[in-house]
């Protein structure tokens, strides 16, 4: 019983943070427009948060530059357990037009494990809102605790 | 019959109005803080129990203290701040004119104990040792004297004006004397004005402020510990407004003395609910209708108006106690 109140609870309060590994900031822009009050994400219980220790989901754009390749892997080791990776836009998914390009890694999955991916050049807001809502959907048919 | 008494205290204590009506309490305004906070801005707002949600969330997630923190004093610092504020809860009166225990200065105790928890979150952020915590805790020490002067000056006044540091003999004067709200008027803004600077909410967020130093002393919490800093900020909210409930608006008073004795603490009980509830409703109003103000405007602001005003408010109520009281 204990467990499936902290699953309750684990679904009811997904608090994001927002990670730019090299993305054109359009996907970014997107993110941000997925969290105004029109669309309202504090009804599912999500919250901005700006500090990887608050944090349960990582969404992460763009692909990933060499710059960032350590960076991403120190905020991702900075949360703590159990945590999840949402990954929104093209590039982030797989590399995108970037793919090949000597200064990139070539999509999140490279570095860091990845429980959803939100596809689009950028991706609707309502669709980043879904990709969030099907990663919690996922955890709730009892995927990883 | 003793044991009758030894049963009913710790009843009292561990569940009403002792600690679990305050963990429920403080939830549940929570609650309405994000859902009011939310209709005004036009939103849906979160569900009933999502401060629940979120507490049980972050106690099952992995516990990390960082490599460049101070274990003990990074633990012991949300369990300090909790603590005090469970303690100034007991001394509030809530089912009948006086609360667990009371004495002559019991205000002045509630006063220093919910001094703590902002001592607390200093020492936190102090001894987290991330750049960001110590920058948030510097901000809340060097904010605590800009409220926390005209904060005790104002919840004096009514004390000022009975002539009892008592908080049972404050609300029987203020039930028998309905005149007394209207004396202590400027007070009872000022007392919210400067409650909402003790709770760090807009506009006075500035030791959190996520757009500048991540989430200050909060930074480097994570799991139980952020989830008990939490429930001590909103323990606090609790307790903070039921303060200036008691105080200003007379607390549970009028008692009635029904038959049997537990329908009137009940009442009692509800009737400080009511009170504590729209001293909240404030903090929430004020807390949505305004933006972030910056770190020396919110000192001048309490320099140059909340402290004189409430030397205006200690010299009314001088002046009307020297004309012979209310």
């Amino acid at each position: 019983m204990f467990k499936s109140l902290v699953k309750w609870a684990r679904i009811k309060s997904p608090w994001i943070l927002h990670m730019n590994c090299g993305s054109c900031n359009g996907c970014d822009i997107e993110i941000l427009a997925a969290l105004i009050p029109r669309l309202d994400a504090e009804r599912f219980g999500v919250l901005l948060k700006g500090t990887p220790r608050h944090a349960d989901v990582l969404v992460c754009t763009g692909p990933v530059t060499t710059q960032m390749k350590e960076r991403l892997k120190r905020v991702y080791d900075q949360m703590p357990e159990p945590k999840f990776v949402v990954v929104v836009g093209q590039c982030g998914s797989s590399g995108g037009i970037y793919k090949g390009s000597y200064a990139v890694e070539g999509g999140i999955d490279t570095v860091i494990p990845v429980n959803a991916y939100v596809p689009g050049c950028p991706p609707r807001p309502d669709a980043i809102a879904d990709g969030i809502i099907k990663l919690l959907a996922s955890i709730k048919k009892g995927g990883k605790q | 019959m003793e044991r009758i008494d030894i049963l009913l205290s710790i009843v009292y204590l561990l569940l009403f109005p002792g600690f679990l009506f305050l963990f429920a309490f403080s939830l549940f305004t929570e609650y309405l803080d994000r859902k009011i906070y939310a209709r005004i801005q036009r939103r849906v707002g979160p569900p009933f129990l999502q401060p629940f949600a979120d507490l049980v969330k972050l106690s099952a997630k992995e516990d990390i203290v960082p490599e460049k923190a101070e274990h003990f004093m990074f633990t012991a610092a949300p369990l300090i701040g909790l603590a005090a504020i469970f303690a100034a809860f007991l001394y509030l009166p809530i089912v009948s004119t006086t609360g667990l225990h009371s004495f002559n200065g019991d205000l002045v105790v509630v006063l220093y104990l919910l001094t703590i928890p902002t001592l607390a979150m200093f020492l936190g952020g102090w001894y987290s040792g991330n750049v960001f915590g110590q920058k948030g805790g510097m901000r809340v020490a060097s904010l605590l004297f800009s409220y926390e002067i005209p904060f005790f000056l104002a919840l004096l006044t009514p004390a000022l004006l009975q002539g009892s540091w008592k908080m049972a003999d404050i609300t029987r004067f203020e039930a028998t004397h309905p005149l007394e709200f209207v004396v202590s008027l400027l007070g009872f803004f000022i007392g919210l004005i400067a409650l909402q600077g003790k709770l760090e909410r807009l506009p006075f967020d500035i030791p959190e402020a996520e757009t500048e130093i991540v989430a200050g002393p909060l930074v480097e919490y994570s799991g139980r510990r952020l989830a008990l800093f939490r429930l001590a900020r909103d323990a606090e909210m609790v307790v903070g407004a039921g303060l200036i409930a008691v105080v200003f608006l007379a607390g549970p008073e009028p008692i009635l003395p029904l038959e049997p004795v537990y329908l009137s603490w009940l009442v009692a009980a509800l009737v400080f609910l009511l009170k504590t509830l729209f001293v909240i409703f404030l903090l929430i109003l004020l807390k949505s209708a305004v933006a972030r103000i910056r770190t020396d405007q919110m000192i001048s602001f309490a320099y140059q108006w909340l402290i004189p005003l409430t030397l205006v408010q200690i010299f009314i109520a001088i002046i009307v106690r020297f004309f012979g009281g209310i």
